[in-house]
């Protein structure tokens, strides 16, 4: 079976680049300014204190060794308390995860059904009317900044024609689909142009393809040829850019969850920075690196299920 | 074949068949005409509009192109139908095969699919049914473990699999026409006759009617009984494939019959001088890592060896042949003989002198005496430099002249590979492919090499084209007393052209010898094979060593 034995080769690759990932995030708090016991400890400390603390913590132990017992609580799930909230941090990424996989999700079910179809539309006579008009609208929807259209969305619809909530996440499902969606709708509008112009291209360049010409030559219709040969194989290109804009939401949604006040991990992310939450910021970290390899890992075998070639 | 031919009306007739892109006529006034069971080859080069022809009859031409005249299958005018009965009748009456079959294979499909499918669009059988006739065609042309089989993908296939692959796709609902554009083209040549085999083997047995396009008159000749010789669109003579070889009457046709290879011998330069050997390599040995990436190999990897212990000598001024196929490890010699591929065993000398061990001066020295030129004419030109410039670089880059004196002697060069002085400042892609392979030519002789190796120069050429560029090679061999080493897979045009020969086959020297005796009487099973599988024509002169 190459495909399970493609998955048991990213698992191992997997191990090495998680372990990569833990030492930097360590780095990381170590490289930041100030000392973490004195951050503990509260500014006004004795520097008894402040070294009693620093014991207690394990901070006078040699680097190799913290990172050794960091390690250790990671695999036990302990990544940290929140200084500023005073709770675990996973607690809290627990938390406000769920907004923002819930908006992830909510954009991708209102991006990739038109991209598809402006795609195919646009594909089918380059160069033609609707071609130009879809990659000029496309342009103008990449040009306006997510912040800009945010604000004046939450403005138009939500205050002034009062539709949609410019703010919160709402109870419930239906709660959840009506307060997300004009943050859903503002990432949608720049993230559609972008795999259009993907799966355009590729759909063009497939037009030409030689299989292409030997399933007509076999009498396929132009619909079967559509539907069975090229779609499959130019999906691919477009399957692995929107692999890198859903781990680039997941982390990147600050702009959005800030304008609209959705409380997820780019809120809670923001709200860290600001307050100096090192372990929090290490935590998010840690998430949104491991969520990048997640979900590059789902592209792939995604992609070897399609391609047969890359489960050599 | 012939008992079918008088009295049978045609299956296919085309008249006055006229296809233009825009302003381009690319196909003039054809006409031919097909009876049931008969092959029809189509001769010409690139260019000639052999293929637009056989697209125009499918009506596979791209929505610029426009087809007049009239193309009738049985009574129906092809260029008339609209798209639902156009469909109908592809894949189902009419089958078609193509020059690269690696390329024409949906990727991501099982060749059982791929196969199965026009069964199943034309012969409403369910699925398992197609699969399972599938599977009786792949045994059909030739697939060993066809159930197996079915299940891989093409980039399990081999060329030849690949080309046996779209055979049976095309075969499979018993069309009365099977159209094969360059089927061989892209296979090597013992492969080319085992698929030329099938396809004389499918019109015996099934009275397939058949249309061969080919550059290779060679190919045509095997095959067909009638043939139709186009060039720049129009054809320029028809008839039975006996009158048109033997009895060529339009002067394009008697140059195409000239220029194929082992119908002519070159007359190589003087033989060795004896004595030491310009060129020795002992048991050369080179390998490449096939194992993946970092933690990648775990599934195995290893070495792949190109070449096994290489051992050959090479006299100044001896014309050498290499022949091989597809990953024999040719050209894995040709770089490791220009330091382009590290030898992981055995040595090179030129001159008794270990070429790993040059550096500094003497290394540069030695790149001036061994020079190389490539098969791909564009892909080995600077598609920046103007032609003058490519071959004027070497001379001034080696500091053997100045800039400006490098500009005449670029200028003296290509007057000797026969370029006219007006296309000194054209960019290659200006150029057709044999121009541009002069020019790499031009530039390899700039540093007046002792060896040049020419490694497929003309593979990417057109026969007559071709014909020019060995006689230039010659000419220029025996006025420069050049060492040559040509390696080519084309067995006929090395045997013309070297004095000896070496056959390659997996990494290893499998025969070596006098040329005109490694042809005459090969030794070694694979050397027949390889001269059993030459296309040639039917050569009323006599055997191919004879000049003519």
């Amino acid at each position: 079976m190459p495909l399970l034995q493609l998955l048991v080769r990213r698992l191992l690759q997997l191990i090495g680049v998680l372990a990569g990932i833990s030492l930097v995030t360590f780095l990381l708090v170590h490289m930041a300014p100030g000392d973490p016991a004195r951050l503990l400890a509260g500014e006004r400390a004795s520097a008894e204190t402040v070294a009693a603390i620093r014991s207690q913590y394990g901070l006078d132990l040699p680097l190799w060794r913290q990172f050794l017992t960091y390690l250790a609580n990671l695999l036990s799930g302990d990544i940290g308390l929140s200084l500023r909230f005073q709770r675990p941090v996973i607690q809290l990424i627990e938390q406000f995860m769920w907004p923002t996989l819930f908006l992830t999700a909510y954009v991708l079910c209102l991006a990739i059904p038109p991209t598809v179809a402006l795609a195919i539309l646009g594909a089918r006579r380059p160069g033609g009317i609707a071609d130009q008009i879809i990659r000029l609208v496309g342009i103008a929807g990449l040009t306006i900044p997510v912040f800009w259209l945010g604000i004046m969305m939450s403005r138009f619809f939500g205050v002034s024609l009062g539709w949609f909530p410019v703010s919160g996440y709402g109870v419930g499902f239906t709660g959840h689909l009506h307060h997300l969606f004009l943050p859903a709708v503002s990432t949608a509008i720049w993230l559609v142009p972008v795999l259009t112009q993907s799966l355009r291209a590729a759909l063009i360049e497939k037009t030409a393809a030689d299989f292409v010409t030997a399933a007509r030559a076999q009498g396929a219709t132009e619909r079967q040829i559509f539907w069975q040969t090229m779609l499959p194989n130019a999906v691919l290109p477009t399957l692995n850019l929107l692999g890198v804009m859903v781990a680039f939401m997941i982390g990147g949604a600050v702009i959005v969850e800030t304008v609209y006040a959705v409380p997820g991990l780019g809120t809670l992310m923001v709200n860290a920075l600001l307050g100096r939450d090192y372990y929090v910021v290490q935590g998010l970290t840690l998430v949104f690196a491991v969520s990048t390899v997640l979900i590059t890992l789902t592209v792939d075998l995604l992609t070897a299920f399609i391609d047969p070639r890359v489960r050599l | 074949m012939s008992g079918l031919r008088n009295g049978m009306p045609p299956l296919l007739e085309v008249k006055d068949l006229s296809v233009s892109f825009g302003e381009f006529a690319a196909v003039k006034n054809v006409s031919f005409a097909l009876r049931p069971g008969e092959i029809l080859g189509i001769v010409g080069e690139s260019g000639s509009g052999k293929s637009v022809t056989c697209r125009a009859v499918m009506r596979l031409l791209a929505a610029a192109a426009r087809a007049e005249g009239s193309v009738t299958l049985e009574g129906r005018d092809l260029l008339a139908l609209g798209e639902d009965e156009l469909c109908a009748i592809r894949g189902r009456d009419i089958g078609m095969i193509f020059q690269n079959p690696a390329s024409h294979l949906d990727p991501l499909r099982r060749i059982g699919e791929q196969v199965a499918a026009p069964m199943i669009r034309h012969l409403g059988i369910t699925r398992r049914e197609g699969l399972k006739r599938a599977v009786a065609l792949l045994d059909d042309v030739g697939i060993r473990e066809p159930e197996k089989r079915a299940r891989s993908y093409p980039h399990e296939f081999s060329g030849g699999m690949k080309q046996r692959a779209m055979i049976a796709a095309a075969i499979g609902c018993r069309p009365k026409l099977l159209i094969a554009d360059e089927p061989t083209t892209a296979l090597d040549v013992t492969v080319q006759a085992r698929i030329l085999h099938l396809l004389r083997d499918l019109n015996r047995r099934t009275g397939l009617a058949m249309i061969l396009i080919s550059h290779d008159l060679g190919v045509v000749a095997d095959i067909c009984s009638q043939v139709v010789v186009m060039r720049n669109g129009e054809v320029v003579e028809q008839g039975p494939i006996d009158d048109v070889i033997n009895r060529p009457r339009h002067p394009y046709t008697k140059l195409l019959i000239e220029s194929q290879p082992g119908r002519k011998t070159y007359g190589t330069a003087d033989g060795p001088d004896g004595g030491k050997p310009l060129l020795s390599v002992e048991k050369l040995s080179v390998s490449f890592s096939t194992g993946g990436g970092l933690l990648g190999g775990l599934g195995g990897g290893g070495a792949f060896k190109a070449l096994d212990g290489i051992d050959l000598e090479i006299g100044a001024g001896e014309t050498v042949g290499i022949v091989g196929e597809s990953g024999s490890g040719k050209s894995t010699l040709a770089r490791s003989i220009i330091r382009l591929n590290t030898p992981g065993g055995g040595a090179i000398r030129l001159d008794g002198q270990d070429i790993g061990a040059l550096s500094g001066d003497a290394l540069t020295a030695f790149r001036r005496r061994v020079q190389m030129v490539f098969q791909n004419p564009y892909d080995s030109l600077n598609p920046r430099l103007t032609i003058g410039e490519a071959v004027a670089e070497p001379i001034w880059r080696h500091g053997l002249a100045d800039r400006k004196t490098a500009q005449k002697e670029a200028e003296a060069l290509l007057e000797m590979v026969e370029l006219p002085a007006s296309l000194y400042d054209r960019k290659p892609r200006q150029l057709s492919g044999g121009q541009c392979q002069r020019v790499g030519l031009a530039r390899a002789l700039s540093l007046k090499p002792q060896l040049l190796i020419a490694d497929e120069i003309t593979s990417a050429l057109d026969v007559t084209t071709q014909a020019q560029i060995l006689e230039l090679l010659v000419r220029l061999q025996r006025e420069r007393s050049l060492t040559l080493i040509y390696i080519s897979h084309d067995l006929s045009v090395v045997s013309s052209l070297c004095q000896r020969v070496y056959v390659f086959k997996a990494g290893r020297v499998v025969e070596q010898g006098v040329a005109q005796q490694v042809l005459s009487r090969p030794q070694h099973p694979y050397t027949q094979a390889l001269v059993g599988s030459l296309a040639r024509l039917p050569a009323h002169t006599g055997t191919i060593s004879q000049p003519v």
